[in-house]
């Protein structure tokens, strides 16, 4: 199934792979550098409403504020 | 000349800890040459020859996004380093790989790789050969635990030989897919006729120039020409809509796939890391009600632990100064050098040192809540709240600081990411009333207001907090430009902190506050000597200070207050807690300033003593971190706010029949 949705809108537990970047040069670069890259696997830990998202990336943990997470386009895995 | 170490690396690695490992004491915190970015220097002696060592700005990546990377980059790029010294937290290498590979892109062949926190890797079950990882790299990789000083040696054994040209450095170069890699080979040969070829490597230029880096296009522009420049981006716009992605998103990924490709020569996973415990202690402290409270509680231990230590040294120190200053008197003959030296010098450099004990504990905690890594944590919480009125999560940090002092709470705005964060908290960082304030506060509010004390104090530590959350969403919608930082912050594992760290940090921090500050407080307290000796002695009424007080009378007025206290406000401005020593100067006594005033001029005198101007310190601090221009427009907007504030608060009161 290929559902590509933004990373804001997947629940705690839930899994993606990053498809596409959306925004402006200067914040996708600093996901990008943070490893938020298309291809990358993202699991999200944590997410209340309003609040930042907390997820982790090949070990890292981040947490992410929900406007640019919605920038981040993902695979629903 | 000695040869130069620098060290890069992302945040969070441990350079820090290296840092001092290889330098000891011996270093030096400055700021890089027209930004506010701390630079720290260090000495390392290995073999009997000196090196400097530059810490650079950690950073994740090498893009010109910001001044941090800007600075690291610049560094490298200009050759600066004898030897660069990448740290990598070995468990997140793709990720610190990434930033390694920017490095390596430069056309650098000096680096050395120092694998940090190796320990930590090994209970994740991340396997690493550590000699097959040099093999793959084509550079040096030294294994480190730097907290505990393992590997240290072997680090400075190969800089020494890096440094010396002893140790062969070929670093491994991304490659790229066959379109992009076309685009790379045609613009370096644009580029090869130009004098760009002797100065940088030309893939670097080429792949800066495909991800529309500004910096490399106005370089490009200087030798190429405008013509020719937008002949290539012309050409990178067709790339860019063929693949209907942007190419720097193109270059980055294929850059994660590069080094994951390298990683799997080298690293393994024995097993798979489940849940941890730092992720079982975050789902607490970044829940935004459980999260919350731990906040509040973090923040009073932290301040009851800072004042339960640094009040009783900040009174020591305050009685030894002016001891000294009792003792010294008698011995000089001269009335004019008596009164300068101990009722100038030796009153403000007292006053400057008896502050150190308070801003040391408070950079100690500070410290050590961000080695933990609580303080990330922190910045999640509020990011909630904060953003409402235009303030990053982060910017809370200095914002709490201040209730103890503003001067470090300035300097604490360092830790922001964006310009534009950091000029709004710092602007209005003053209004947070600091321990000086809360001095004046508690003494108006105990002397006229015997049964409403705590409501009086909390009501003008309410109005100047509302004021200054309310300050912040018009500074930061109307007046400070730039973008809103997109929030994004790592959370680190929870660690034991490294406490040769945590204390040579804080240490370096103080001091720098008493380099900075002191002087113009040293200057401060001369003045107000001076106004107030001459011509005639103060409580004559000819004196200076007099005479300013009974100029600005008519305004103060407005408010409900008289000369005395124009003059107290006056030299407030040194420091806060002036006002209330100067009315006691000018009135004899404190019963007669009871006597002398009714409560709604003390209420009047309380806010507008919060508000109407930073102390000359902070002013000191506001011009160091964000120039004159931004240290006026503190002074002013706050002298108008306090007066406004002030006038209304009497009026309102008055006709309401208080």
């Amino acid at each position: 199934m290929d559902m590509i949705v933004p990373l804001n809108s997947l629940k705690p537990g839930e899994k993606g792979m990053v498809v596409n970047i959306l925004g402006g040069a200067g914040a996708r670069q600093r996901l990008v550098a943070m490893g938020l890259t298309p291809g990358a696997t993202i699991h999200v830990i944590e997410s209340h409403p309003f609040g930042p998202i907390i997820l982790s990336v090949s070990g890292t943990r981040f947490a992410i504020g929900r406007r640019l997470a919605g920038k981040v386009m993902v695979r629903k895995l | 000349m000695m040869k130069v170490v620098a060290l890069a690396g992302n945040p969070n690695v441990g350079k820090t800890t290296i840092f001092n490992e290889l330098t000891g004491m011996r270093q030096h915190v400055g700021n890089w040459p027209g930004v506010t970015v701390e630079k720290k220097e260090g000495i390392l002696e290995y073999k009997g020859e000196k090196f400097l060592v530059v810490d650079l700005p950690g950073t994740y990546s090498l893009t010109a996004h910001s001044v941090d990377e800007l600075v690291a980059r610049d560094f490298l790029l200009k050759g600066s380093a004898d030897v660069v010294v990448d740290v990598v937290d070995a468990t997140a290498l793709m990720r610190n790989l990434f930033l390694t590979m920017e490095i390596f892109e430069m056309g650098l062949k000096n680096t050395v790789i120092a694998l940090n926190k190796i320990d930590l890797a090994e209970k994740r079950g991340i396997e690493i050969d550590a000699r097959k990882m040099e093999a793959v790299l084509g550079v040096p990789v030294i294994p480190l635990n730097a907290k505990e000083g393992i590997g240290i040696k072997e680090l400075k054994k190969k800089i020494y030989e890096v440094a010396h040209r002893k140790t062969r450095v070929e670093p491994i170069i991304p490659r790229y897919d066959p379109a992009i890699e076309r685009e790379i080979e045609h613009i370096s040969t644009v580029l090869k006729h130009t004098e760009l070829a002797e100065k940088y490597s030309l893939r670097w230029l080429a792949i800066k120039l495909l991800m529309r880096d500004e910096e490399v296009i106005k370089l490009v522009l200087r030798y190429l020409g405008s013509e020719k420049l937008n002949e290539i981006m012309g050409h990178i716009g067709e790339v860019e809509e063929r693949y209907k992605r942007a190419m720097d998103l193109m270059i980055a990924s294929q850059k994660y796939e590069f080094v994951d490709s390298l990683m799997h020569r080298f690293m393994r996973y024995r097993f798979e890391q489940g849940e941890t415990f730092s992720d079982q202690l975050d789902r607490i402290l970044t829940h935004p009600v459980y999260g919350l409270l731990a906040l509040f509680a973090v923040f009073y231990l932290m301040f009851k632990f800072i004042f339960a230590f640094g009040m009783p040294l900040q009174g020591m120190l305050d009685d030894a100064f002016s001891s000294f200053g009792q003792w010294l008197a008698p011995q000089i003959a001269s009335e004019t050098l008596r009164g300068l030296l101990v009722d100038g010098v030796i009153a403000g450099v007292g006053a400057v040192l008896s502050f150190f004990p308070l801003v040391f504990l408070l950079f100690l905690v500070m410290a050590f809540l961000e080695d933990v890594g609580y303080m990330a944590r922190a910045a999640v919480v509020m990011e909630r709240m904060m953003r409402k009125f235009g303030l990053p999560g982060k910017s809370l940090i200095p914002l709490v600081l201040a209730f103890g002092c503003n001067v470090p709470a300035v300097m604490g705005t360092r830790t922001l990411d964006e310009e534009k964060d950091r000029i709004v908290t710092m602007l209005i960082n003053p209004l947070i009333p600091c321990s000086a304030r809360l001095s004046v506060i508690s003494f108006l509010a105990g002397a006229f207001f015997k049964e409403n004390q705590a409501l009086v104090a909390v009501s003008i530590y309410a109005v100047a907090i509302l004021l200054a959350l309310l300050m912040a969403w018009v500074f930061s919608r109307f007046l400070v430009g730039g973008e809103t930082s997109p929030f994004i912050i790592e959370l680190p594992e929870y660690l034991v902190p490294s406490w040769k760290t945590v204390i040579i940090h804080s240490w370096e921090r103080s001091k720098e506050f008493v380099k900075k500050a002191g002087t113009i407080i040293l200057a401060g307290s001369i003045a107000i000597w001076y106004l107030s000796n001459y011509p005639s002695v103060i409580g004559s009424g000819r004196s200076y200070a007099e005479r300013i007080g009974m100029f600005f009378e008519p305004y103060v007025r407005l408010m409900g207050l008289d000369w005395k206290a124009a003059v107290s406000l006056l030299f407030g401005i040194i420091a806060k807690e002036n006002v209330i020593s100067t009315y006691g100067v000018l009135y004899g006594s404190r019963e007669a300033i009871i006597n002398a005033m009714v409560p709604l001029q003390a209420y009047v005198l309380g806010l507008v003593t919060t508000l109407y101007i930073p102390c000359i310190a902070t002013i000191g601090a506001i011009k160091a971190e964000a120039g004159w221009k931004w240290a006026m427009f503190t002074v002013v907007y706050m002298i108008g706010l306090a007066s406004v504030v002030g006038i209304i608060t009497y009026h309102a009161a008055l006709a309401l029949g208080f």
